[in-house]
């Protein structure tokens, strides 16, 4: 038997009462930080400012989120660079999905089935999400059930015109004089148009520089229509891919990995007439595009300017044309949907989806990996993603974008929820990088006459077909 | 006394020699092999740290060996130490990828796969071609910088209203960073609102798109590389002028030697030395031609104005073909360290013959 001594008793009672206190008190709020690499643009602004006036953390802990905002042109070496140099800067990133293969098969993308397996909030995001917007930022090999990113911005391609011009009398009438039908004004009309009244748009609205436009005589020369036919990154892949899916072509199918073959899909006959047809609007658009040098900046740029009466663009431009300090067109501009292509079927519309997604690193402690789908899931939570819309985010929740308020947010929604539906993304694989240059090569040597669209196709093919053979994806 | 400084463990028993702080070569051995040991049993992030602390050590102990001996030693030491961590080091590093299959974005560990990243590089027609859009790129940009920096120093040696001015003014482009020139020459040849196009319009009506086409292409590309590097050409040829006693120039002209024969017999053997220079640096440089090419045109009308030097920058970068990347690196090393070579070669030997 063990007697206690005094001093002894005194000690013990004093350790009971800590652990009994220790037991009763909430255990001590932990300090974790959040880096995260982010592209330089409103999106990541307004998600910072939201989290900074609004996130609580669930857990009760001080969640802090440090993002390092980087310019866009310099966003992939960057990332690329931090992930492979091994110095584990970040716990979460924006991606684009075409990076997603590569940096999964890095090793540097987390996961994360089984935390959306053990958690009902995530699934509830999961559920909610529209399903192309799923396939392309959150799963890899692409449509599979294995899960990777969250929506940080879903992006689509719209048509933002100028209603003052499209909209005047006098337009108005010399259009239906020479075309022998309306010219579209309003936005439901602007839906509906199809490839072969954007030609029509592109070649009325050419006026050299004196000429009438609107009444006044324009102020330097003018553009009918501008869309993506840049050499840089993907600026003009999506555009092709737009042409040939609406076409009823294909790309190489990465889904059907190893006997779909590159040869015979990607310069089929349907693929040669896709690309002709594109290259067929060239003569309209703003003389640099028969440089290879029309990219998302250079659209937005000229549009913005006044020198175009149609430009087809991401929605993550469309904040920077509707205010005053950036935009000459400010209060003239109006959106709708992207043009279609009229078949004995009706019109079929197909576009390459934009955005990002954004995703947690492999290399993150516990604790960190569990505040960060805290934060993913208030980020995808219905108040937030109303305020991110408010702020001139997008939304690809269903319960949100359904919102009949959704639409008064901003000018260009009312396009989102049916564009939505025709969205499809293009190569998660790690070779991506390497068919995506090879292609623009192809593609602007195409724009600028150095060969024609079935030399094109041809060398795209053949390429692919070797590269991914070489890759073990194709047998 | 001097023996003891030499030998400052001398006296000391064996054991004490060997474990002084000053035993370098212990500290080497140590340094090495315990390197090698952590870098086989231990993750990286640990070995790292084992191979740091080892490397620390045998650098103290270089210090203290040569302390108070090699004073001058120890004074350049930090910048050598410098050199090695930020130069040397990664040269070897990069050289020894190079014989190793190795993708940086792969966890997977590098393979040692001899000289096939040499081989894969020197058979692929693609790098052939980017070579060949290299050398035409050189020669050409080269050449007009040399006409036009050799023209206008000969306008700036001579005196005139505001010449300094204008010499500033004629210097600013070598001085602007790569990124600016190559913003500014994208908006100058921009057709809907670049200044060239805008003046040709004066006369044609037309937009012009000098980018368009091939040689377009390249002719912007070599006007901007040599609007900025003239100026440093000119700078160099200047020099060489005003260095040119001023008697010759009166004997001649005394013998009645017309204008391009004092040219060819006094003024170019005076300034060869200096042309030369400025054809070896400008060359070097021309070879590397990267920013203005990446910013103006990406490499494009499809490739036909992707140097060697960008299309290392897709494979190290875009594909991330590292090994690959640092194989084709050292053949450009290489390349260019040969053609110095034969190049001050034979131009050492007309000096010779001269």
């Amino acid at each position: 038997m063990i007697r206690l001594t005094k001093p002894t008793g005194a000690l013990g009672a004093a350790a009971a009462l800590l652990v009994a206190l220790g037991a009763q008190l909430p255990a001590r709020a932990a300090d974790v930080t959040l880096r995260m690499a982010v592209p330089d643009w409103p999106p990541t602004h307004i998600m910072k400012d939201l989290f900074d006036k609004q996130y609580k953390a669930a857990s009760g802990n001080n969640v802090k989120l440090e993002l390092d905002f980087i310019p866009w042109p310099d966003y992939y070496t960057r990332l690329n660079a931090s992930l492979t140099s091994g110095e584990k800067k970040y716990n979460m990133a924006v991606s684009d999905s075409q990076w997603l293969g590569a940096f999964i098969e890095g090793g540097y993308y987390l996961n994360i089935d089984k935390y959306v397996a053990a958690d009902p909030g995530l699934q509830a995001v999961f559920k909610d999400l529209h399903p192309a917007v799923k396939d392309s930022y959150s799963t890899y090999p692409y449509k599979s059930d294995k899960l990777y990113g969250f929506p940080q911005m879903p992006d689509l391609v719209v048509s933002y015109y100028r209603k003052d011009l499209f909209c005047d009398a006098t337009e108005q009438k010399n259009f239906q004089a020479k075309y022998k039908y309306k010219l579209p004004c309003s936005p439901e009309e602007m839906d509906n148009i199809t490839w072969d009244n954007f030609r029509d748009i592109g070649e009325f609205f050419q006026r050299k520089k004196g000429e009438p436009l609107a009444g006044k005589p324009a102020d330097d020369d003018f553009y009918g229509i501008e869309f993506q036919v840049g050499k840089g990154y993907d600026f003009f892949t999506t555009s092709a891919y737009e042409f040939l899916w609406q076409h009823g072509g294909d790309i190489w199918d990465e889904t059907k990995q190893p006997s779909a073959h590159a040869v015979g899909v990607v310069n089929s006959r349907v693929a040669v007439e896709s690309f002709e047809h594109l290259l067929s609007f060239v003569k309209y658009m703003p003389p640099i595009a028969k440089t290879g040098g029309l990219d998302i900046f250079k659209t937005d740029e000229l549009f913005r300017e006044g020198k175009v009466a149609i430009n087809l663009e991401w929605i993550g431009f469309a904040e920077s044309s509707i205010n005053k300090e950036t935009s000459k067109v400010a209060d003239k501009v109006a959106f709708a949907q992207i043009p279609g292509l009229k078949t004995p079927k009706g019109v079929v519309k197909w576009s390459v989806i934009g955005g990002q997604p954004f995703v947690l690193m492999t290399w993150n402690t516990d604790i960190q990996t569990k505040e960060a789908l805290d934060f993913c899931k208030w980020w995808l939570s219905k108040p937030t993603q109303i305020a991110f819309a408010k702020a001139g985010g997008q939304s690809a929740l269903r319960s949100v974008y359904t919102d009949p308020s959704y639409v008064s947010f901003r000018p260009w929604n009312r396009t989102w929820a049916a564009s939505l539906d025709w969205q499809r993304d293009f190569w998660h694989i790690p070779e991506f990088f390497e068919l995506l240059t090879e292609q623009q090569e192809e593609f602007t040597k195409a724009i600028t006459g150095q060969q024609n669209a079935k030399t094109t196709m041809d060398n795209i093919a053949n390429f692919q077909e070797k590269l991914l053979k070489d890759a073990g994806r194709i047998k | 006394m001097a023996s003891a400084v030499d030998s400052p463990g001398a006296a000391a028993p064996p054991a004490r020699r060997v474990l002084r702080w000053g035993n370098w070569r212990l500290a080497l051995l140590l340094f090495v092999g315990g390197s090698a040991a952590a870098i086989a049993t231990l993750p990286p992030s640990a070995s790292f740290w084992v191979a740091g602390a080892l490397g620390a050590a045998f650098a103290g102990s270089a210090v203290v060996n040569a302390w108070g001996r090699y004073r001058g030693g120890l004074l350049v030491a930090p910048a050598l130490a410098l050199l090695f961590v930020m130069n040397i080091f990664p040269l070897l590093w990069s050289f020894g990828l190079s014989f190793f299959s190795y993708r940086a974005n792969r966890m997977a560990v590098p393979v040692f796969v001899g000289l096939s990243n040499y081989e894969r590089i020197v058979t692929d027609p693609v790098v052939w071609d980017r070579l060949q859009t290299t050398a035409l790129m050189v020669v050409l940009t080269v050449s007009l910088q040399m006409v036009a920096g050799f023209l206008m120093a000969l306008l700036f040696a001579k005196q005139f209203p505001l010449r300094r001015y204008l010499l500033i003014l004629v210097l600013t482009p070598m001085m602007l960073s790569f990124v600016a020139v190559g913003a500014f020459f994208r908006y100058y040849y921009e057709p809907s609102l670049g200044l060239l196009s805008q003046f040709v319009r004066l006369f044609t009506g037309e937009p012009y798109v000098l980018m368009k086409s091939v040689w377009g292409a390249r002719a912007g590309i070599i006007f901007a590389d040599a609007w900025m590097w003239a100026p440093f050409v000119m700078l160099l040829i200047l020099a060489g002028l005003v260095s040119v006693p001023k008697y010759l120039y009166e004997a001649a002209a005394i013998d009645r030697a017309p204008a391009w024969r004092q040219l060819w017999s006094i003024t170019l053997p005076y300034i060869r030395g200096l042309l030369l220079l400025a054809v070896l640096f400008r060359t070097i440089e021309a070879f590397k031609l990267f920013d203005v090419v990446f910013l103006l045109t990406e490499g494009g009308p499809g490739t036909s104005t992707e140097t060697i030097a960008v299309y290392v920058y897709r494979l190290a970068f875009q594909y991330v073909k590292t090994s690959e990347s640092t194989a084709l690196s050292y053949i450009l090393l290489f390349t260019v360290i040969v053609l110095t070579n034969l190049y001050l070669y034979f131009a050492n030997r007309r000096g010779q013959e001269a």
